[in-house]
């Protein structure tokens, strides 16, 4: 081991960035770039009557106006197997982020004329805005031709009604959970632009560029092999920036043009249309005996996903597969239903799906431990999962300890066994309180998704290397923890690897950087195609000393032998050259399942997790109903700690927006439109929201893993409402079931005591 | 109209349309993208630049305003060759994530440091809390100040 791995690492093109040198897709300019718009329904859900464009194309400075009659190839975001939205609206206005056209003029100015000149007349429709209204035999639907519940899914195992029957205490809650915005801070964009041979280039914000090809060639109805997507810095991303955005309306404007066309949406216009995290409502059955053992969990969550499908049936497949949380239940029926309706789509963010049910797994943990009188952490402990425990999915947990030592870390650092119930009340208005959540998180996609990704690492006879991942790095880190992964099988510094980003001609298929996945995918690819290299560095170096193979290591930039310096990589590197040996590796890794499916098992299963806990200490205000966070501990798994500096940045930056859910943010929707479209109106923690935070990070190195690490990027958000809520309900008695935890909401529960 | 401005120490003349912010000023017509555009209106903090030694938020100033001005961008911090030590601070001490925020924060930290070269925690939080970031959890945010604050009274003894 060099020490590039578990090392402190400054991200990879960070001198960039403070610089200001760092060129984000809004930053890019062409000559002869247009600057695109898109004209977004001032009502929905709304039958389109008429689209005119004429007036629009007349004005000085517009080039195109596009509507859907323009569209040369399939009018459609092609998502996955469900095609339901259409790049430009033909039909239906069915959400306030459906673009009815699209112009592409001389300056912005000239472009926002346009979209004011373009005549569409609009038929208001009745909305379907209340998901569990248009479960309804009979309700109105949101399509024509199409059931409202888009799918409904259940995972069932063990007997739930004897668990119950033998239970002696029962809970029942139902939990609510809000809308919530990314709010990533650049907004999405996108620049297309033509090759001389005519095919189309595109610059993303995004998190997927090969898929985002795919979807961008058939839009066009040209051949994937001339599309070309580039991915530069991207401002993060947090699930918003999955699926495509703006990148195919640009593409099909170049198409037209002729020209390159700069589209970035504006603040309001990303508010608007991007995919958020779903509201969830969850109804949770619990059974227990009077030792505290959970007997039977029934879940029902009913998930509002808008009016096109997007990622919204994945999302609730991963929260059912999660509903059983970080435990060892005998008996669990869960069922997931995701429903359309006329409200703002929701898809992949952060967490997905997993911090909703978390949320209501953890609250009925605290209410069990409240109505048995033990504690929070001792009713975790006891029922917390292990080795070889079986989830509902029929995944078998292969390495269980993390769970209770992240449960053991949390309790540790936060002095949780020496609560002082002296300080319970350190003003007369004031009211303190501790809560505790733990979770289990997925990393992957699941079974029979496919989850693969490839990486072409280059040595360089000097002594550097170049990686080509096609692996999107939207802030989380990716492209640094897959250089020191790549340093480290290289033996050679950090500082030497340098990563071309994501560009469709130059870097191969890494899949979405999404589902926690990356470093454990892409980091295994990059892994293999070191391996073949390091093979070539080995074999020239034993060559070059004359030393035997075997007593040979790589690292610092040296090859060592007992401990002493006897040449260098790069020596070893242009030793291999000359001898013909590969330098150049193409590495690919597809997600593994050891242990084989068996009847009855949950085709979308995980077999790699990961585990966490926080805890919260709050003050109340009972006066006012606003709660203060004093203190967050968090102890979480990661199997192994790729770069330190990384794993603690997702860690606080989780749990600021784990913050954020749990107390102030709301994405307010009114008749299917959001009304806060922007980031004064809908707020995320400040500099001055957050309190200290204590961070532990539990390493047992995860065997199929690179180096043994897990992605945690999305892990570590989703207990801190949990623990937020469990904190207030402690430090108040009273029980708030739904999320945000607004001062309104903490009154109320003031007035009516406790649940 | 002809607004001439001095940016990074250097004079320029430019010729705004009268709507024109200095964030858009500077991004479109002198290729100085480094302030980036997270909002529009005054919300995030990403376009700050210091104006006469202030931070300002750029995209709340129309350029005509800023007629005769001092203008340092995220660009024009280093003078030399080596990066500035708010710069090699937000490196070393993690406070980069995705970055898009960066440029901003750096900014409103250089002007914060001049009026507070050893601020408090409190005084840092208070400082930058304009200043969004969506990433971070702003703990290596307000280490980098931390660590800025040193170096730079290092550099000057």
């Amino acid at each position: 081991m060099t020490g590039v791995i578990g090392n402190r690492a400054a991200r990879v093109g960070g001198v960039e960035i403070v610089t200001g040198n760092a060129r984000y897709v809004g930053d890019l300019t062409f000559p002869d770039m247009l600057t695109g718009a898109l004209l977004y329904p001032d009502l929905s859900p709304a039958r389109i009557l008429r689209i005119d464009a004429t007036e629009a194309r007349r004005l000085p400075g517009v080039v195109a106006v596009l509507t859907h009659a323009d569209v040369p190839g399939l009018n459609r975001i092609a998502y996955s197997d469900v095609e339901d939205q259409p790049l430009l609206v033909s039909e239906f206005a069915q959400y306030q982020g459906d673009a009815i056209a699209a112009v592409a003029a001389l300056d912005e100015a000239s472009a926002r004329a346009a979209l004011a000149a373009i005549e569409v007349d609009l038929e208001l429709l009745e909305g379907v805005f209340d998901p569990v209204e248009a479960m309804r035999p009979g309700a109105r639907r949101v399509w024509p031709d199409r059931s409202n519940v888009h799918e409904h899914l259940v995972i069932e195992r063990g007997d739930v009604e004897a668990g119950f029957a033998t239970a002696d205490v029962i809970i029942e809650g139902e939990y609510t959970t809000q809308l919530i915005e990314q709010a990533f801070l650049e907004p999405e964009g996108a620049v297309a632009t033509l090759d001389a041979d005519g095919a189309v280039v595109v610059y993303a914000s995004c998190q997927s560029p090969h898929r985002d090809r795919r979807q961008i060639a058939v839009a066009l109805g040209i051949p994937e092999n001339r599309v070309r997507v580039i991915t530069p810095y991207v401002g993060g991303a947090f699930g918003g920036k999955d699926e495509v955005h703006v990148q195919i309306h640009a593409a099909l404007l170049a198409q037209a043009t002729g020209r390159p066309v700069r589209l970035i949406r504006s603040r309001e216009e990303s508010i608007r249309t991007h995919v958020k995290r779903h509201p969830i409502r969850v109804r949770h059955k619990l059974g227990a005996t009077n030792d505290g053992r959970i007997t039977a969990i029934q879940v029902e969550a009913i998930g509002d996903t808008g009016p096109y499908v997007n990622a919204g049936e994945e999302v609730m497949s991963v929260l059912a597969a999660t509903a059983s949380g970080p435990y060892n239940i005998p008996a669990a029926r869960i069922d997931a239903f995701t429903v359309l309706t006329h409200n703002p789509i929701c898809g992949a963010m952060r967490g997905f799906g997993i911090p909703q049910g978390t949320f209501a797994g953890e609250r009925q943990l605290d209410k069990l431990s409240r109505k048995l009188g033990i504690d929070p952490l001792e009713l975790r402990l006891l029922n917390g999962l292990g080795t070889g425990t079986v989830l509902p999915t029929g995944a078998i947990i292969r390495e269980g300890r993390p769970m209770k030592a992240c449960l053991e870390g949390a309790a540790d650092n936060s002095g949780w066994r020496e609560r002082d119930d002296t300080q319970r009340e350190p003003a007369p208005h004031l009211r303190r309180g501790w809560g505790l959540a733990a979770t289990i998180f997925t990393v992957g996609f699941g079974r029979n998704v496919p989850d693969s990704a490839g990486v072409n690492l280059e040595m360089i006879p000097d002594g550097t290397a170049i990686l080509r991942t096609g692996a999107a790095d939207m802030g989380q880190g990716a492209h640094t923890a897959l250089a020191q992964i790549a340093a480290e099988e290289l033996g050679i510094e950090l500082g030497a690897v340098r990563v071309v980003k994501p560009d469709t001609e130059r870097t191969p298929d890494a899949g979405p950087a999404s589902a926690s996945r990356t470093t454990f995918v892409s980091g295994n690819a990059t892994r293999r195609a070191a391996a073949v290299i390091r093979e070539s560095l080995l074999e020239a170096a034993a060559t070059l000393t004359g030393l035997p193979e075997g007593e040979l290591h790589l690292g610092g930039g040296y090859v060592h032998a007992t401990g002493e310096r006897v040449t260098t990589v790069a020596e070893a590197a242009a030793a291999a050259k000359n001898a013909n040996l590969p330098l150049h590796a193409d590495g690919f890794y597809a997600m593994e399942f050891p242990e084989k499916y068996r009847e009855g098992d949950y085709p979308y299963q995980h077999q790699v997790f990961t585990f966490g806990t926080q805890v919260a200490r709050v003050l109340v205000d009972i006066e006012t109903g606003r709660v203060t966070v004093e203190e967050l501990t968090l102890a979480q798994d990661a199997g192994r700690v790729i770069n330190p500096d990384g794993a603690m940045g997702q860690l606080e930056g989780g749990a600021a927006m784990g913050l954020g859910y749990a107390l102030i943010e709301e994405l307010k929707v009114v008749g299917g439109r959001t009304v806060n479209n922007s980031l004064e109106s809908y707020l995320i923690p400040t500099s001055l929201d957050l309190p200290p935070m204590s961070v532990g990070l539990v390493e047992i190195p995860e065997p199929m893993a690179p180096f043994g690490a897990k992605g945690i990027g999305e892990a570590t958000l989703t207990p801190t409402a949990p623990a937020i809520a469990n904190a207030v309900a402690d430090a108040v008695g009273a029980s708030i079931d739904d999320l945000p935890l607004s001062p309104e909401r903490v009154l109320a529960a003031l007035e009516g005591g406790s649940s | 109209m002809i607004v001439s401005l001095r940016i990074n120490g250097e004079e320029h003349l430019v010729d705004p349309y009268p709507d024109a912010t200095l964030l858009d000023t500077l991004r479109e017509d002198l290729g100085l993208t480094g302030s980036k555009k997270g909002c529009g209106t005054g919300d995030c903090g990403a376009c700050t630049v210091l104006m006469d030694g202030r931070a300002v938020t750029s995209c709340l100033v129309l350029t005509a305003t800023a007629e005769g001005k001092s203008i340092t961008t995220i660009e024009g911090l280093s003078t030399g060759d080596e990066i500035h030590p708010i710069q090699q601070s937000f490196i070393d001490f993690g406070g980069v994530q995705c970055g898009y925020c960066t440029p901003g924060v750096i900014m409103m930290t250089a002007g914060l440091l001049a009026d507070h070269p050893h601020p408090t925690e409190a005084e840092i939080r208070s400082g930058l809390a304009g200043n969004l970031c969506r990433c971070t959890g702003y703990s290596k945010i307000i280490d980098s100040v931390n660590a800025a604050a040193l170096l730079m009274e290092e550099a000057s003894e």
